[in-house]
């Protein structure tokens, strides 16, 4: 009897050495790759960097761009950097141009062999505080190119 | 010789490397899709093309002005930007069954034996002569009219007047913000009547409809003569 009760107790004490066992890693990679899949699958490039403080105005009726390859963007804002001053600036690639005029070569530049002016369109991304005389400076220049084709940038919510 | 085992390639720094390319797409990335109102601003007219005298009638044209101080003055009258809406949806709606409103722009019924009429009017203006582009367009268009009008089930539509236009005109100070606000109302009011178009005709969703596909294509033609969106943006005076 003793002996078997001994044994038992030996049995028992196997456990009194146990700590917290360390927490398995292995399945880490996966976890952080699945957050890495869905960021990726998720986001989308940014297409350039702002120079100018864009809150874009809000419209029920805007439709996603389709194809953001093939669309030229032009942002109205105000100037981030302080030394530009506080008007309205037009910001063409990654570069803040000197007036509204800068958007003929620009958009002539960007125009490919076989297409023309008219077949890629130009999204304006304006600050919804900016005045209507540089947004509508840019659209005559645009016209006299033929570059008919606007989309005016609107966040989707109502 | 002695027994060497492969070591096995650790995978503890994994962790740390998918980390750094979760970051790097943090970073690069933003949430946000973009989306906007499409429009089509007028060509550039280099020299005048004859035309027939146009009538501008009073009733045919919505006149929305926008001042600095971002007040609307519709049709004259100083407006609040929530009655918009309803005055634009007015604007197409109130004559396109019966005459209700004289303020509101006239529709007229088109039917196949009226294009054929316009047709074989402009068909001989242009064989007098070919150089008359606006015979031409206007041939074009009666063309298209009648195409729609056979593939319509009571083979006639109510047309808005010709000369029915949005006139709008901003000052130099008005916001983007309320220019947008107004783009917006306009475009509700024409997606409105086209997607009800769009179910009553020809049984579809107007926002599935596929740019690429020629059958859709066909649709959304068809859908911008019933529901014509013209709007003139006057020129900011200097």
């Amino acid at each position: 009897m003793r002996l078997k009760l001994k044994d038992k107790m030996g049995r028992f004490n196997k456990g009194k050495k146990r700590g917290v066992p360390g927490v398995n890693t292995s399945a880490l990679p996966d976890i952080i790759f699945m957050l890495l899949f869905f960021f990726m699958v998720a986001t989308t490039m940014k297409e350039q960097d702002y120079l100018v403080e864009i809150d874009k105005p809000t419209a029920s009726q805007a439709l996603p761009i389709e194809d953001k390859d093939k669309i030229d963007f032009v942002y109205i804002g105000f100037p981030i950097d302080a030394n530009q001053g506080t008007e309205p600036r037009i910001q063409l690639n990654d570069q803040l141009a000197p007036g509204p005029a800068s958007v003929i070569p620009w958009k002539l530049g960007a125009v490919r062999p076989g297409m023309r002016a008219f077949d890629i369109p130009t999204s304006l991304k304006v600050h919804k505080d900016v005045g209507m005389r540089v947004v509508s400076d840019v659209k005559e220049n645009l016209r006299e190119i033929d570059a008919i084709k606007i989309n005016y940038s609107a966040d989707a919510r109502d | 010789m002695a027994k060497r085992e492969l070591e096995e390639i650790s995978a503890g720094s994994m962790a740390d490397i998918a980390f750094l390319l979760l970051i790097f797409f943090l970073v690069t990335t933003t949430v946000e899709v973009d989306a906007g109102i499409g429009r089509t601003l007028p060509l550039k007219i280099d020299q005048p093309v004859d035309q027939e005298p146009i009538d501008i009638r009073e009733r045919d044209i919505l006149e929305i002005k926008a001042n600095s101080q971002d007040q609307l003055l519709v049709e004259k009258k100083l407006t609040p930007i929530e009655d918009l809406e309803d005055i634009v949806r007015d604007y197409y709606t109130a004559n396109i069954e019966t005459e209700t409103n004289i303020d509101m722009p006239a529709y007229t019924k088109i039917d196949p034996v009226r294009c054929q009429t316009e047709i074989l009017k402009y068909q001989t203006l242009v064989t007098e002569n070919e150089e008359n582009v606006a015979a031409q367009k206007e041939l074009d268009s009666w063309r298209a009219k009648l195409e729609l009008c056979q593939s319509l089930p009571t083979q006639q539509y109510s047309e808005i007047s010709k000369m029915a236009i949005i006139r709008l005109e901003n000052q130099a100070g008005t916001s983007y913000g309320l220019y947008i606000q107004i783009q917006n109302i306009l475009k509700k009011v024409v997606n409105e009547q086209r997607v009800k178009y769009c179910t009553e005709i020809w049984d579809k969703d107007y926002f599935a409809l596929d740019k690429q596909n020629v059958e859709d294509q066909e649709i959304i033609k068809k859908l911008r003569i019933l529901v014509p969106e013209r709007i003139i943006e006057a020129k900011i005076e200097r």
